[in-house]
């Protein structure tokens, strides 16, 4: 009897550690893009005739000590409140030097690490949520100000998760970085009073996440193919509506090649009490399709905890 | 006989003096203040309002408390201030000031951790470890109304928001932002 209820007593604990963690999205500091413009951090190139405009934040991290200044007060801050977050001038250099690890490495027998020009082009500095940053100087005659803001944007979603934006108090004699620091003092708590609500949110609806479906062009089928008397397009929306916290998301885009869901919400624990995110959410999906009777071959990849897409007809 | 109602006429005469002397019928007075600014807390009658840029983890705001004995409100605007702080928050300002939210998003926390606060905002609880009243409590000019029978006093006072917020959350009655992570 004893040990039946110290079984119970375990099984209970296990499961109640397990539920107890969600995973937890990364944030990361960068400048906007309005910023980086006005301060002359942008590199500009010819994409076949249009002359295209991109941050150079490796150039602003290295040039501006104000900025520095900002992103270590905001980090420090928030390690404060228990969430540190990702330092994107070390994510730039981590990846720098694993493409430097990555080009020197070979095997024993002369073979190099393999690397799909998918693999390079998602080599960036990313983050769940980007606490994109802008500030302006206003100056009226002697006088000095501050407008600062700071947005929380979704990865994932493009949505903005939290904002906190506002002018400091003029001043006569106070030298920028002090402005700044005023400025990031008084705005980070109603920044993280409003990412509070978008976890309490997510933790109340599901993680909201975006959902891709393509096809191989060397697969016969396509999202209209019949199954008896269901479009694919029609049993991947019923999968979903099944499968999501209270049956959310939205089909955005739906034609025989491609599908896009959006505001899908999932649940932040599977089956099995682990946490989960869209890919591990999508791989219920990829083995639905997979098995009888549509028997469907799939590729999945992901985008961090928020984006999955699943490539019908190949691996 | 005589003697006797002689001796109560006077010990009664002495009760009732002790009773209803100048000094006690102040305390009585001021106990009866105390409770209706206790009372004011909760119904939130005060306003908060913020003044400036307070050091690194602290908020700097000015409360207005009632009362008809002005040491009361003087002293009440303690509680208020980190009452205001966790269940009211602050609009912003002049002085660069910023609109502050309340610690507590929830509303209804104040009746779910009924017992937590009550034992933390009781006569010289918790709350005086995040309060710090400015310029020793003296009240400015202007600061000082005469609304009917009371006092209106407004008091800058400093709340230490970082330590409140944390031990809050330490406690349970809040939640942080790496909660559920």
């Amino acid at each position: 009897m004893k040990k039946t209820l110290l079984a119970i007593c375990s099984i209970l604990l296990i499961t109640t550690a397990s539920f107890g963690q969600a995973k937890k999205p990364t944030i990361m500091v960068l400048p906007s893009d309005v910023w980086c413009n006005q301060n002359g951090f942008m590199i500009e190139y010819d994409n076949q005739g249009t002359k295209v405009k991109v941050p150079d934040y490796k150039r602003a991290f290295q040039s501006s000590s104000d900025l520095l200044n900002v992103i270590s007060k905001i980090n420090g801050l928030m390690a404060d409140r228990g969430f540190p977050l990702k330092n994107a001038e070390s994510a730039l250099k981590s990846l720098e030097s694993e493409s430097a690890e990555n080009a020197m490495l070979t095997s024993k027998g002369g073979a190099s690490v393999a690397e799909s020009p998918v693999d390079k082009l998602k080599k960036q500095a990313k983050a769940d949520i980007i606490m994109q940053l802008t500030w302006v100087v206003n100056t009226t005659g002697p006088k000095k100000s501050i407008t600062f803001t700071l947005q929380g944007l979704d990865s994932y979603t493009d949505k903005q998760v939290a904002t906190a934006q506002g002018t400091g108090a003029p001043s006569f004699s106070a030298e920028l970085p002090v402005l700044l620091e005023e400025a990031v003092l008084s705005q980070l708590d109603n920044f993280n009073a409003s990412l509070q609500k978008h976890f309490d949110d997510m933790f109340e609806n599901g993680r909201e996440i975006v959902i891709r479906i393509k096809k191989f062009d060397s697969w016969d089928g396509d999202l209209e193919k019949d199954f008896g008397g269901k479009e694919l397009g029609a049993v991947i929306e019923d999968w979903l509506k099944a499968n999501t916290v209270k049956g959310r998301f939205s089909t955005t885009d739906m034609t025989e090649n491609m599908a896009l869901f959006e505001q899908v919400r999932i649940p932040l624990y599977d089956a099995g009490g682990n946490a989960t995110d869209a890919r591990g959410f999508c791989k219920g999906l990829q083995k639905y399709l997979s098995a009888a009777p549509y028997s469907v071959t799939c590729k999945l990849m992901m985008k961090g905890l928020g984006q999955a897409t699943i490539v019908l007809g190949d691996k | 006989m005589k003697k006797l109602t002689t001796t109560i006429v006077m010990t009664l005469a002495l009760v009732t003096g002790l009773i209803f002397s100048p000094s006690a019928m102040a305390q009585i007075g001021e106990k009866k203040a105390e409770r209706k600014a206790n009372k004011d807390t909760e119904d939130f009658r005060y306003e908060i309002e913020c003044v400036g840029n307070g050091a690194m983890g602290t908020y700097l705001v000015k409360v207005w408390s009632y009362s008809k004995k002005p040491t009361v409100a003087t002293e009440q605007s303690k509680k208020n201030a980190v009452h205001g702080v966790i269940f009211k928050g602050f609009a912003g300002g002049g002085q660069g000031c910023v609109a502050q939210k309340a610690l507590a998003s929830d509303p209804a926390i104040e009746e779910q951790k009924q017992a937590f606060f009550e034992d933390f905002f009781r006569d010289g609880g918790k709350y005086m470890k995040y309060v710090t009243v400015s310029n020793d409590g003296a009240v400015g000019e202007g600061d000082r109304l005469k609304i009917g029978k009371e006092y209106k006093i407004g008091v800058v006072v400093s709340v230490q928001k970082d330590a409140l917020r944390k031990d809050l959350e330490a406690a349970g009655v809040i939640k942080g932002l790496s909660s559920g992570f």
